[in-house]
């Protein structure tokens, strides 16, 4: 199969629009609504209390930990999808490969509990 | 090949054994894995050169030669991490299960035969690395090389990655044999994508040996992690490294060597200049040790770019010298800078801090001496053979003798930082006071150096 | 066999002074040297006066590159190796008078000097020499740089950027020629043994290069003008000892080399440049002479008198005549001789006055009539007054260069003269005239100061009164070298 230059048309197309809907929407609001500044235009929330000190306040590391830890699991437990489907055809090797697979991350499991990181209150 | 294997067992092992009550059997347990795996590494030394894990991987005795003086600068570099489980928050097991599986990562990239192999080393190696720098978690300095280092280093694996998919768009292989055959069969229709495709994977690669202009993020991020993991990076990253672009070039680009050696040329004149004519201007002694990495990169870029039949020698021998002359002196710089900033937090790696250190510890001050004189080039090191090798290649090469104009001249400026060093050592008073050294290191720095003037006298050792 | 031994008792008394006490050093390294002196007395005495080499070793070192740990003692090599075994116990014996901190460092590194010295006379293998060549700059740069004088960080550092600078490019002329070479076998490609690298006849103009690569490295060593701006610094700020050293023995590095390697190996480019290598030697002779004349400080004088004194030298090798050349070898063994014991005076001077100002100094003759009369033999030594030393060698010299060019021979002349003029300045303001108040209590001559000076006397008389018995030796030596440049 060989392409043309010209095949990629519709690509490009595609691109200008997207391009060209983001300018031309920014370009009218901006242009045809009116501006009004003010000092409590401004502020971060019209009512309520008044904002204070920095939005990055510490959050506790477990949060984090847990939500990596899904994402590794959760990615790797992928690989099971197209090793069940070939299974019959991988055989015994398959099998095998697949033992030391799950036994790795299950030693990876073991690992963080052995280190606490599921234990919410300590 | 079964290095690859034993090492990734022990790190697992090495992570659970950090579960022990006493940290200290930690250090000797990692020192004997990479033992043990330093011994598998030549069971097939006699062997004709093989194809392992379905051609991914290539073993003949280069490769081994380089896992060999990768896995000997680990062992000494991880020697040298004694007194590491005296900080409450250090958590060591971690660090040597990290280190181990960096060292995979480091073999992976010298035997690849395949680019898949040589991305996943790359990779393996370098996040290990990331983690490492930043180990030291409450310096601020550290933490913000690591985040420098992830950046740059994620960026240029990007590059690199998509070079490999030029290359494979172009040959539609990613094996190295193939891409040599594409490269010999085409000779008249090379696709323009498989150019573009090497250059892209040769910045990458560029971009982790630290050669100029990909080398900004290196003084930082050497100044900025623990020193024990700025040895390991300057040793064993640039050893693997330039064994993976030796492997790359070599093993499928030699057709088109008309097109690569004046890029590779151009980059190694800048980074010889870059490297050797900053280095003058460092006051840390840590920093200058980066910026002669970048010229040791140079040099090595150097052989390469002549690509003759002797250039692997050229390479091993050169990075091994390399290799034990760092791994001494940042030995020292840790043993010197352990007592001093205990009495006071700064300027603790700078040149000062070795003054007077000719009085304080006859053993250390010899010691930093021999790496000196070694990675300046000087006799009777081996530094002096590696340089003599490397030079060999060019003159062997025939037109290059410019380059070589230039790599002459670079190196008696290389003397002048190396010699600041050696001044402060010997001539220059600071404290007094003797200075106790870990039996440890001595044992480490006793070994670097004895095998620096070894390999002086006899280069003909390795073979 | 005897010409390793030659190289391994310097290293294995060095060990031995390493691990001795302070205290200790200076008699266990005397005794080293003697030890080294005997062996090359006994070289001396079974040596054949033809042109082969002998005493011979050869040893595999990187052998499927075809590199030799080789070395042998062949006519030209003999003079200096005599010289370094004569002169290093002198040295040594001279700093008995002299207390020097780490002592026991110290000694090693004039030990390990002499050993690196004896490798650089007998390597029969280029890389093996230019090893040597280099090993020889590192203990002499700890010497000059821990034990100097005041500016000696600089200085020194200076000295040894310059040197490493130079021999890099003949580093690069050494491998460039090894690879022409033709191979031992089919299996050994090439050979870097200096016999082989006589063969490989490369054209005029890569000749011309090669000659200007050896001779950067070469002219920075001996020195020649212009590469000579280390030289003096270096001489006054160094320890004597290191002085000696580098004045009485490592100087001779060059010339040797220029011997060794330059005529024999670039005769083609020594044919398009000798007449200007000639004339930057005749330069730095006139100039070395004319600064001497100026100098108060009296080691910077003589430091000046060595740099004119080693452009003769130069001149002499570089007329390619056997005159020149002749005379350029005896020359070196005198100037050798003679430097080493003017510094050592100088020493003995400064030693007791704490001053090298020549106007400070004076009546000196009265106090220590002994102290006159070495330092006039010396003195005349160094002058070329006929019968001594300096007389035959410059004699030699002048012909070969005369030989060679008359006008530059004419000119290479006035060293005779104007060292005439800063020698006599120099003995007559430091040792007559009014006793000053720092020589009014000059102690009389020591035993162990006169053990050194009165073979140094001796010498000078020797060589000057019967210069034959070196000149047999190296006159087959340097008959095949001329052959070989001339074809």
């Amino acid at each position: 199969m060989n392409y043309l230059p010209s095949d990629y048309l519709p690509i490009i197309v595609q691109l200008v629009l997207a391009l060209g809907f983001i300018v031309i929407t920014m370009l009218v609001t901006h242009n045809i609504g009116p501006k009004r500044n003010s000092k409590l235009k401004d502020e971060p929330f019209e009512c309520g209390i008044e904002a204070k000190g920095d939005a990055r306040t510490p959050i506790s590391i477990k949060y984090f930990l847990v939500a990596i830890l899904f994402v590794l699991f959760d990615v790797e437990v992928i690989f099971m999808y197209p090793w069940a489907v070939n299974f019959k055809k991988l055989g015994l090797f398959g099998f095998g490969e697949m033992i030391l697979f799950m036994g790795l991350l299950l030693a990876g499991f073991y690992y963080i509990i052995k280190k606490g990181v599921l234990e919410w209150e300590k | 090949m079964l290095s690859i294997i034993l090492l990734s067992i022990f790190g697992i092992v090495v992570l659970f054994l950090g579960f022990q009550k006493s940290k200290n059997i930690l250090l000797p347990a990692t020192l004997l894995c990479i033992a043990i795996a330093f011994a598998a590494n030549f069971v097939h030394w006699n062997d004709a050169p093989g194809l392992y894990f379905k051609e991914m991987l290539f073993e003949n005795r280069l490769t081994m030669s380089f896992s060999a003086i990768v896995l000997l600068s680990a062992f000494l570099v991880v020697a040298l991490t004694r007194g590491f489980a005296d900080d409450e928050a250090a958590q060591p097991a971690e660090y040597y299960a990290i280190i181990l599986f960096s060292l995979v990562g480091a073999i992976m990239m010298i035997g690849f035969d395949n680019l898949i192999m040589l991305f996943l080393g790359v990779e393996i190696l370098s996040v290990s690395m990331y983690v490492l720098t930043g180990s030291d978690k409450r310096n601020l300095r550290s933490n913000e090389a690591a985040l420098k280092y992830f950046l740059m280093g994620a960026f240029a694996t990007g590059i690199m990655l998509f070079g490999i998919a030029l290359l494979y768009g172009a040959t539609g292989s990613f094996n190295l044999t193939d891409i040599r055959g594409y490269v010999g069969t085409n000779s008249f229709s090379i696709s323009t994508l498989l150019y573009v495709g090497l250059l892209l994977v040769l910045i990458g690669m560029l971009f982790k040996v630290s050669a100029a202009p990909f080398h900004f993020w290196t003084p930082d991020v050497y100044d900025g992690a623990p020193t024990v993991f700025t040895a390991f990076m300057s040793t064993i990253v640039k050893t693997a490294g330039f064994a993976a672009i030796y492997r790359l070039l070599s093993g499928s680009f030699e057709g088109i060597y008309n097109f690569w050696w004046f890029t590779l040329a151009a980059i190694t004149i800048l980074t010889l200049v870059v490297g050797n004519i900053t280095a003058v201007y460092q006051q840390s002694f840590k920093r200058m040790m980066a910026y002669s990495s970048i010229s040791h990169a140079g040099y090595l870029l150097l052989s390469l770019t002549a690509m003759t039949a002797q250039t692997p020698d050229a390479i091993v021998f050169y990075s091994l010298a390399y290799s034990l002359a760092t791994v001494s002196a940042f030995g020292v710089l840790m043993a010197v800078a352990r007592e001093k900033s205990v009495q006071s937090h700064e300027n603790a790696e700078d040149f000062e801090a070795f003054n007077g250190l000719g009085k304080r510890n006859p053993l250390l001050a010899f010691v930093l001496t021999v790496s000196m004189l070694s990675l300046a080039g000087i006799p009777l090191t081996a530094g002096f053979w590696g340089k003599f090798f490397i030079f060999g290649t060019i003159v062997e090469r025939g037109n290059l003798i410019w380059m070589l104009i230039v790599a002459i001249l670079m190196s008696a400026v290389g003397i002048y930082y190396y010699f600041k060093v050696i001044i402060a050592t010997y001539m220059k008073d600071g404290e007094t006071g003797a200075l106790r050294v870990p039996p440890f290191y001595r044992i480490v720095l006793i070994v670097s150096t004895t095998l620096t003037l070894l390999f002086g006298l006899i280069p003909k050792l390795l073979s | 066999m005897l010409t390793l031994l030659l190289i391994l008792i310097p290293v294995l008394s060095a060990l031995a002074v390493l691990i001795t006490k302070n205290n200790s050093a200076k008699q266990v390294a005397m005794v080293g040297t003697l030890f080294e002196l005997g062996l090359a007395v006994a070289v001396f005495i079974s040596f054949e006066p033809n042109a082969t080499q002998q005493f011979g070793f050869s040893y595999p070192w990187i052998a499927s590159a075809g590199i030799m740990f080789a070395g042998g003692i062949d006519g030209i090599s003999l003079l200096l190796v005599m010289l370094t075994a004569f002169l290093t116990p002198l040295i040594v014996l001279s700093t008995f008078r002299q207390p020097y901190k780490n002592a026991s460092t110290f000694y090693a590194l004039i030990l390990f000097m002499q050993a690196a010295l004896m490798g650089v006379f007998t390597a029969a293998d280029a890389f093996l020499f230019y090893l040597f060549f280099e090993a020889a700059l590192i203990p002499i740069y700890f010497l000059a740089a821990v034990w100097g004088g005041e500016n000696r960080i600089k200085v020194t550092f200076k000295f040894f950027v310059y040197t490493i600078f130079g021999s890099l490019f003949m580093l690069v002329a050494l491998v460039y020629l090894y690879f022409q070479t033709a191979g031992l076998s089919a299996t050994v490609p090439h050979s870097s043994a200096i016999t082989a690298l006589y063969k490989v006849g490369l054209d005029a103009q890569k000749q011309g290069w090669i000659f200007w690569a050896f001779f950067v490295a070469f002219a920075i060593k001996m020195p020649i003008f212009p590469f000579h701006t280390w030289q003096p610094d270096t001489y006054t700020e160094s320890p004597t000892p290191a002085t000696m050293l580098l004045a009485g023995i490592m100087l001779k590095m060059g010339v040797y080399g220029v011997l060794r390697f330059l005529l024999p190996i670039a005769p083609l480019g020594m044919e398009a440049w000798s007449t200007t290598a000639i004339v930057l030697s005749v330069v730095g002779i006139v100039y070395g002479s004319i600064i001497a004349i100026q100098q108060r400080d009296i080691k910077r004088l003589v430091a000046y008198s060595s740099f004119a004194h080693v452009g003769l030298m130069a001149a002499g090798v570089f007329s390619q005549t056997l005159n020149g050349v002749q005379g350029a070898l005896i020359q070196m063994i005198a100037h050798g001789i003679n430097v080493v014991g003017l510094f050592f005076v100088i020493e003995i001077i400064f030693s007791r006055t704490k001053s090298r100002n020549i106007e400070q100094l004076g009546g000196i003759t009265q106090r220590t009539p002994q102290l006159t009369v070495y330092f006039m033999i010396l003195l005349l030594g160094s002058v070329a007054l006929p019968l001594t030393n300096g007389f035959v060698g410059e004699f030699l010299l002048l012909s070969g260069v005369y030989e060679f060019n008359k006008w530059l021979g004419t000119v290479a002349g006035l060293t005779i003269i104007l060292g005439a003029v800063y020698m006599l300045r120099l003995f007559q303001k430091a040792m007559f005239g009014g006793k000053s108040s720092l020589t009014e209590h000059f102690a009389d001559l020591s035993l162990s100061e006169r053990a050194v000076l009165l073979p140094l006397a001796i010498m000078v008389f020797w060589i000057g009164l019967y210069p034959n018995s070196f000149l047999k030796l190296t006159e087959p030596a340097v008959n095949n070298l001329l052959q070989m440049v001339h074809y």
